[in-house]
């Protein structure tokens, strides 16, 4: 049973109701509106934080942030 | 991601040894008037009879024991009332639990007669989830296994899914690292013995696009064309790749891994 594929991006700007702006590493959708996930155990992220997100298949412009990473 | 001892992976190859016979038994079973209902039930019993568990059933509240995916379906289509036609084109997902150890493995049959490209997109899928398997050794990437899997599936003109990743197996379903099926060579994690990965190619004979239907898992190809999915658990041994539903292939096992 596949996964869904998670992704390297940074964040570079906060939006209302804890969502965040993340540029992605991957070609194709270079930014994504992202929430955190609960399983996450992220707090608060911040402009430039490299962070891991799991794309949404429902919408290509939404992704949901699972964990932070060292670099993109 | 742990690296498995010997007595771990036998019991890994036990759980993909039951997978893979029981999805033997569903490929004969796929036939035109079958739900795909009932052949969830015969994945539950085969599971139940081997003593294994299933490994779906429940898994972010997946609702059954087969993912079974039909045509345009690509993977996670769930069981129901739908009837097998002839022509159809049928992914078989499936996966079990053995002493808190998984095995999953998914292969794509054709229901009576099936066209042309079908035929040619199961069987070019198979052969990428070989071209990948051909890349687990200790030294090589992960990054190796998705390159090779995406040139073989390129090669012939069709697309790979890159919304859906294999992955680790072990204790879990879902292990570290993910295994994307396309991408530049010599990236992503190193390989190392003891690891077991799900490799598991996604191929559509069309553009590469997927989106999730509204039931929240059954996800297709957006431009309506055919989709192949293949998988295959396997363990890198220090001589190269173990698919661990079969017996191990090389000697002296027990002095490594």
């Amino acid at each position: 049973m596949p996964e869904g594929a998670r992704v390297g991006g940074r964040v570079v700007q906060q939006l209302p109701n804890a969502l965040y702006r993340v540029e992605l590493a991957s070609p194709g959708r270079p930014q994504v509106t992202a929430h955190v996930g609960g399983e996450s155990g992220l707090l608060r992220l911040r402009p430039g934080d490299t962070v891991e997100v799991e794309l949404s298949p429902y919408d290509p412009g939404r992704g949901r942030i699972v964990g932070r990473r060292n670099g993109v | 991601m742990i690296s498995k001892s010997w007595g771990e992976l036998q019991k890994m190859h036990r759980a993909c040894r039951i997978v893979v016979d029981t999805l033997e038994v569903l490929a004969r079973a796929a036939e035109p008037g079958v739900t795909t209902k009932e052949l969830d039930r015969i994945a539950r019993d085969q599971i139940a009879k081997a003593g294994a568990r299933p490994a779906f059933l429940g898994y972010r509240g997946y609702p059954a024991t087969l993912c079974i995916s039909v045509n345009e379906e690509v993977v996670h289509g769930i069981p129901g009332d739908r009837r097998l036609q002839d022509g159809d084109v049928v992914g078989l997902d499936l996966g079990c639990v053995v002493d808190g150890f998984y095995g999953d493995a998914a292969r794509t049959v054709g229901v009576g007669r099936v066209s042309d490209e079908a035929r040619r997109l199961m069987s070019v899928t198979e052969e990428a989830l070989h071209a990948g398997i051909s890349m687990c050794r200790p030294g090589n990437r992960v990054g190796d296994i998705g390159h090779a899997v995406q040139r073989r599936a390129e090669a012939e003109g069709f697309s790979v899914v890159r919304e859906f990743v294999g992955h680790g197996i072990g204790t879990s379903l879902h292990e570290d690292p993910q295994v994307p099926n396309y991408g530049p060579p010599g990236r992503r994690e190193r390989l190392v013995p003891g690891m077991c990965l799900a490799i598991e190619p996604m191929v559509n004979a069309g553009r590469s696009d997927v989106r999730v239907l509204d039931d929240g898992w059954t996800a297709v190809t957006t431009d309506g064309s055919l989709s192949a999915h293949f998988e295959l658990s396997v363990a890198i041994m220090p001589e190269g790749p173990w698919v661990l539903s079969e017996p191990c292939p090389y000697a002296a096992r027990e002095a490594h891994a």
